[in-house]
């Protein structure tokens, strides 16, 4: 590179202050906690429910209800079938989501004020009398499985699951996907769906976020009137304690005719309330959480054998997985298999340069703002507040703690959450090609499995 | 700053009043030839910068496809005073995100930044526009290409039923069409793509006559007209450019064409592709209502009869893509539930759009589009981004950057009868293409193009 003239790049003015909106919250005598958060100049409003019934509150032995509970609550109510509940909330401009994670499971819509009540009134319908109509449950069903089906044909979704699988222990429910295994799914009935809503969908740990523009007072009569009848608490989710199957290794997952491997290298990461989480998401933008973070810049950038690598952290109630990512041209496999442990194994080594540790700093506080653009945005921040029962002035603060981390923490979180001698190894690719080079690599032991 | 339009209420449905904000347009045009559109919002401290360029993979020429799109990751490569890597490092650490695509019709580069920061946002596009060359370099080409073969794999060669647009287009446009070939491009091409002609490419297309800047958000007009004088003035318009590529296109086909492609899928999939009128004019407008009443949301036709009620796809999906070049495309496809085979479903899907051609849709279902629409509107225009976008897109294709405040009502002056004559004038077999994808039996690799 020639000398740069650095000269003539404008500085920057001075910041304005932004603040995240101040809400409120209520709790309802069924123990229903409201949240409201105004938001000034908005023409939308955002309504999420949020019950504690997610896949962590499943049993293992109906893995995937949750998740199926969640995506026939929208097939209609006892009053209307699901052609209709789609015509009588599609008629309002509303398109009601409802999904299930492993912490918790979301309804929801977003819509113009003037429709508000109409969607809100339609919600609570759908949550306290909903049909499971037994005919949308086998479709649904049905329709989950060809689901998987479509995931596994994908490279990319095959990698993301097939990790998960290899890292955790058979105890760790984590190792397959909130949504289930075909082999669960295809298990349940319709009544394993009326019994998971009967004994988790309830009020007493239940969050109603309304974000955007809308009457405070208004809102707040209309929750009572809605789903002030709705009542009872469920168990909520179970605790998980997530262990590891096994070392270092490498499992090679062959997809024959494949033109690139898709890999993912990490190990078990780290909860919610992990005190280094924001040490950890400092670590980890630098690393492989930004455009110029060492892993992006080294792989594709400097060599060329990706359209894109990065790694990250997936906080739960219990530890989820921390993975690097990258699809790479099947004839580099093994070169790029080295390239990330390399980067992934000298991260705890040495504190970050000042540099690449202020720019992932100023990243992250400086996005902040543009999380909260939308109101869809500004009610999923209330979600782990909600969820993770976090301070009330969480995203108050939020950018002092990323301000605080500094080099040490940086490096010791690295240091104590890559251990390389756990990291686990996975490509999907064409094992009769890749095979032999990443054996030479010498990882750790090698073993090659079909595609399922 | 925000204006409320209310719409009549309308008698038997409950009507949404339409509460889409209206944007504000300033624009000037600097006097190299530079179209500035300023759209200022001040709720949040953060600002859209987004530039247009009218040219895209349409522009390029045989043997060069996919060059347009290398040349869009070349920009990111640094100038006389910017290193490689750092155009990204230096918005990212000012705390915005940015990015850039290419389609056919054009390439866009765009960055939302805290609003403090508008001037390096600014100054990071003007100078790639004037410094690119004297920096670039083979080493810089060769990381590039790499790059863009893997995105194509990624996207394309690794990806069930990666290839349907490519192969859609292919079929859709005679060879030699502008819009024949794929924006990505084939390996081939991507290959012997050399140091030379990004050098051309450049001084051909980019230059600021033949661009687009918007900049939305929180910022003070005429400072931020100072700045864009500052940075982009004294950049040289060019005079030269070639004639637009001739894209006229006869409106039909003429003929149904099947094509059947063996992929590694588990389940069939059928893609029916039509030409249709191009984007911007009414006929579009009327195709992107029938792309709704058949495809958008639970209540749609096609999500009804054969998700819902017959239970033959797993999914549907029905778009229009905005080209306004000669003939512009309606795209449908369906996945095949297990065990239903192509020809039912292939049979139900034109079936419905047949059955909605005759009938033409009820009040009912005109009503729940326009309120979905509307609400979708909204929903977008939450994101200054997406109004940038916008409005350099209507400025770039059109001249008319106060399109963007007419979408609710171009779509609502769509009614039953201007649906039934623009989908009996286009979705008709004689004029469609259809491209199944089945599952290759056994574990053999899927079809992929030649690379």
């Amino acid at each position: 590179m020639s000398e740069l003239n650095n000269s003539n790049r404008p500085a920057p003015s001075a910041p304005r202050p932004y603040r995240f909106p101040d809400f409120t919250r209520h709790s309802l005598d069924n123990g229903l906690t409201v949240w409201l958060v105004p938001v000034a100049g908005s023409s939308l409003t955002s309504v999420h429910l949020l019950i504690d019934a997610g896949a962590a509150a499943e049993d293992e032995s109906h893995g995937g209800v949750a998740s199926l509970t969640a995506r026939l609550l929208v097939t209609g109510t006892r009053r209307l079938d699901a052609a209709a509940f789609a015509a009588a909330t599609e008629r309002l401009g509303i398109e009601v989501n409802s999904e299930s994670s492993w912490d918790s499971s979301r309804a929801g819509f977003q819509s113009l004020p003037q429709h508000l009540d109409a969607g809100m009134a339609l919600l609570a319908e759908m949550v306290q009398l909903p049909r499971f109509d037994p005919d949308e449950f086998s479709r649904l069903k049905a329709e989950r499985l060809a689901a998987i089906l479509q995931m596994r044909a994908d490279a990319g979704s095959l990698a993301d699951e097939s990790f998960i699988k290899h890292l955790y222990d058979a105890g760790t429910p984590y190792r397959r996907l909130a949504g289930g295994t075909p082999e669960m799914v295809e298990t349940l009935v319709v009544d394993d769906v009326r019994a998971h809503h009967a004994t988790h969908h309830r009020p007493g740990r239940a969050h109603l976020v309304i974000a955007g523009a809308f009457d405070g007072e208004k809102a707040l009569r209309f929750a009572e009137q809605h789903l002030g009848g709705w009542s009872g608490s469920g168990p909520g989710h179970r605790t998980i304690t997530p262990a590891a199957a096994g070392g270092r290794r490498v499992v090679i997952v062959d997809r024959p005719g494949s033109v690139q491997s898709e890999l993912r290298i990490g190990l078990v990461g780290i909860n919610r309330y992990d005190p280094r989480y924001f040490s950890a998401a400092i670590m980890s933008t630098y690393l492989g959480g930004s455009f110029g973070s060492r892993i992006n810049r080294r792989l594709r950038e400097e060599l060329g054998y990706t359209y894109g690598a990065r790694c990250g952290f997936d906080p739960r109630r219990a530890a989820g997985p921390f993975s690097a990512a990258a699809a790479v041209q099947t004839e580099v496999s093994a070169p790029a298999i080295a390239e990330l442990l390399v980067l992934l194994e000298t991260a705890g080594a040495a504190p970050p340069a000042s540099d690449e540790l202020r720019q992932a700093q100023d990243y992250q506080i400086g996005v902040f703002p543009l999380r909260f653009e939308t109101t869809g945005g500004i009610a999923a921040a209330i979600e782990p507040i909600a969820t993770y029962d976090l301070a009330d002035d969480y995203w108050q603060t939020y950018r002092d703690r990323l301000e605080a981390v500094d080099a040490a923490g940086a490096q010791q979180a690295a240091a104590e959450l890559i251990r390389p001698t756990e990291l686990l190894v996975v490509a999907v690719g064409d094992a009769s090609i890749i095979r032999a080079d990443i054996e030479a690599l010498g990882v750790g032991p090698v073993e090659v499995v079909p595609a399922p | 700053m925000v204006a409320f339009r209310r719409l009549p209420t309308r008698a038997p449905y409950p009507r949404i009043l339409t509460a889409v904000p209206h944007i504000p347009i300033e624009r000037h045009t600097l006097p190299n030839g530079l179209r500035v559109i300023l759209s200022p919002d001040r709720r949040t401290p953060i600002v859209g910068v987004n530039l247009w360029y009218d040219v895209g993979s349409k522009h390029e020429r045989p043997g060069k496809t996919g060059f347009a799109h290398l040349f869009e990751h070349m920009m990111f490569q640094g100038t006389a005073n910017v290193a490689k890597g750092e155009h990204f490092s230096l918005v990212q650490a000012a705390g915005g995100t940015l990015n850039a695509s290419t389609w056919m019709d054009r390439t866009n580069y765009f960055e939302t930044v805290p609003s403090h920061q508008l001037e390096l946002a600014l100054w990071l596009e003007a100078d790639r526009l004037a410094n690119l060359l004297p920096a670039m370099t083979q080493e810089k080409l060769d990381n590039q290409r790499e790059v863009v073969k893997n995105e194509r794999r990624q996207s394309v060669d690794n990806q069930p039923y990666g290839t349907w647009d490519e192969k859609i287009q292919e079929l859709l446009y005679p060879v030699a069409h502008p819009y024949h070939h794929s924006t990505i491009g084939s390996m081939d091409d991507l290959t012997a793509a050399s140091l030379d002609d990004v050098g051309e490419f450049f001084a051909t297309y980019y230059a600021p006559d033949n661009a687009v800047l918007s900049v939305v958000g929180d910022f003070e007009p005429a400072g931020a007209l100072a700045m864009i004088e500052r940075h982009f003035g004294p950049i040289p318009a060019n005079p030269k450019r070639p004639p637009v590529p001739d894209t006229a296109i006869e409106p039909l086909i003429g003929a149904e064409i099947r094509e059947v492609v063996s992929d590694r899928v588990p389940l069939p999939r059928v893609y029916a592709a039509y030409r249709i009128p191009v984007f911007g004019t009414d006929a579009f407008d009327a195709l992107e209502v029938a792309v709704d009443l058949l495809g958008s949301g639970r209540a749609s036709r096609l999500y009804g009869r054969l998700v819902r009620e017959r239970q033959l796809a797993q999914d549907v999906t029905v778009m229009a893509f905005p080209i306004v070049g000669g003939a512009a495309i309606f795209s449908l496809w369906a996945t095949a539930r297990p065990g239903i085979d192509h020809e039912s479903l292939t049979e139900a899907v034109l079936g419905e759009v047949d059955l909605l051609t005759d009938e033409g849709p009820s009040d009912v279902e005109l009503e729940r589009v326009q309120n979905l629409h509307a609400a979708g509107i909204e929903s977008g225009q939450e994101r200054i981004s997406e109004r940038a976008d916008r409005l350099s897109m209507y400025a770039c294709l059109f001249d008319q950057p106060e399109r963007a405040n007419s979408e609710v009502a171009r779509y609502e002056a769509v009614d039953a009868t201007r649906v039934r004559s623009v989908m009996a004038a286009s979705l008709r077999a004689d004029n469609r293409v259809l491209l199944t994808y089945l599952p290759v039996e056994g574990d053999q690799p899927g079809t992929e193009e030649a690379a």
